[in-house]
């Protein structure tokens, strides 16, 4: 009779090929070993089907967003951050980094300073001009239609929060190396609503480096009506082609 | 940096797999969406201790059982006494179909669940994440021998709540 713990470390792929082969062959010549490996091949195939399934489904949402929310990242609940703004004494990880964010941003971008090359424009930027208008560039067009914020890329653009302003409009705060900002859906369009300066070359991680900048929490916070949308919320809206 | 995003990329990638490892430790699915959950977030708090180039999913496993065993557990325990037992005297009642390769998630639960924890935690990485002996071994920090022991118990256990009569 095999030691029991050889044979299982046979079943498992564990024994190295000379000795393998020898319990093989004493499995094999026993028909109660052999019933009892079956019997043991068939339960682990079990195990592994049920337990398969888990790894199958959908990661649920929170998930998701605990990694998302993580004080680097971007997406994040401003209903937090007005919570940890109102708190001065204990500022959040979030907040903090969202000052980091303000060192490295500097300024509101407006179309005149784009013009006039502050922000040099490049087939790169989010954010371009067309007949004095800042407009979504084709990436940011692309990202604000389609992007969902639990679905985050690993380049181009990327959007934070998705919301409905005072007005009914959707709203979405976007963000890349180059800039960050707000657009909001006008007749049916994207109309870049503000731009704040990216930290392109102060770090490669710009979900780090830029941050959600205040500035554009604020603005969002003033022109918000209610709360930023949820991961359903956002999807629902998308669906409906963000009306 | 650049490994910071690849960190949380990285992270993401074996959401899947952690939700596995998280149901064959835990008693429900809801339990075992939590201790993922807790253990993404210890994961993030303490990714500066990750070394990069080493395995993140062994990394990450090792949060999950450290935390099981050191938490979860005991609110899990706690939950059990409070909560229905509702289907658990469901597992070994049809053993042919308890050996199906469709094994339901429920059942399966169930029975690892009445496994003693050292042997659960070494059938799920062995047997169902397919880690090998040695892993488990530096993973748990046990000698490869109590590994070995401990899976031959648990296994055996296992077998005989989920197969009684198949030799009927």
């Amino acid at each position: 009779m095999i030691e029991e713990e050889k044979f299982f470390a046979w079943l498992d792929g564990e024994l190295p090929a000379d000795e393998a082969a020898q319990v093989e062959a004493e499995v094999a010549a026993d028909p109660e070993l052999s019933r009892l490996a079956e019997e043991h091949r068939a339960m682990a195939t079990g195990l592994r089907n049920a337990f398969g399934s888990v790894e199958a489904q959908r990661v649920p949402e929170r998930l998701q967003r605990s990694i998302e929310s993580d004080p680097g990242e971007k997406v994040v609940g401003l209903a937090g951050a007005r919570a940890s703004r109102e708190v001065r004494r204990a500022p959040s990880l979030w907040v903090q980094m969202g000052a980091l964010a303000a060192t490295l941003a500097v300024g509101i971008v407006t179309g005149n300073m784009l013009s006039s090359g502050f922000l040099p424009s490049r087939s790169s930027d989010p954010i371009q001009t067309e007949a004095g208008r800042l407009v979504a560039s084709a990436d940011l067009e692309n990202a604000l239609y389609a992007q969902l914020a639990s679905a985050p890329v690993e380049t181009g653009p990327r959007i934070g929060l998705t919301f409905r302003d005072k007005t009914g409009a959707i709203c979405r705060t976007f963000e890349d190396q180059a800039a960050s900002g707000l657009a909001c859906r006008e007749s049916g369009d994207w109309r870049i609503r503000s731009v704040f300066q990216g930290a392109e070359g102060q770090s490669t991680d710009y979900r780090m480096a830029g941050g959600p900048n205040p500035r554009l929490l604020e603005e969002v916070d003033s022109i918000i009506d209610g709360e930023p949308f949820d991961a359903a919320q956002e999807k629902a809206a998308a669906v409906k082609g963000w009306r | 940096m650049e490994s910071s995003q690849s960190f949380e990329r990285d992270l993401t990638q074996l959401l899947p797999r952690l939700r596995r490892f998280a149901h064959t430790l835990s008693r429900n699915p809801a339990d075992a969406d939590d201790l993922t959950q807790a253990t993404v977030e210890r994961a993030l708090r303490s990714r500066e201790q990750w070394q990069p180039g080493t395995r993140l999913d062994s990394w990450m496993y090792r949060i999950m059982r450290n935390l099981w065993i050191d938490t979860a557990r005991a609110r899990m325990r706690k939950d059990r006494y409070e909560a229905p037992e509702d289907e658990a005297e469901s597992v070994g009642h049809d053993p042919r179909e308890a050996l199906d390769a469709s094994l339901e998630l429920k059942r399966a639960m169930d029975a690892m669940d009445r496994l003693p924890d050292e042997q659960r935690e070494v059938v799920a990485l062995i047997l169902v994440e397919g880690f090998g002996y040695r892993e488990v071994s530096e993973m748990l920090d046990l000698p490869i021998g109590t590994v070995s022991s401990r899976l031959v118990r648990g296994r055996t256990a296992l077998l005989a709540m989920l197969s009684r009569a198949t030799d009927d």
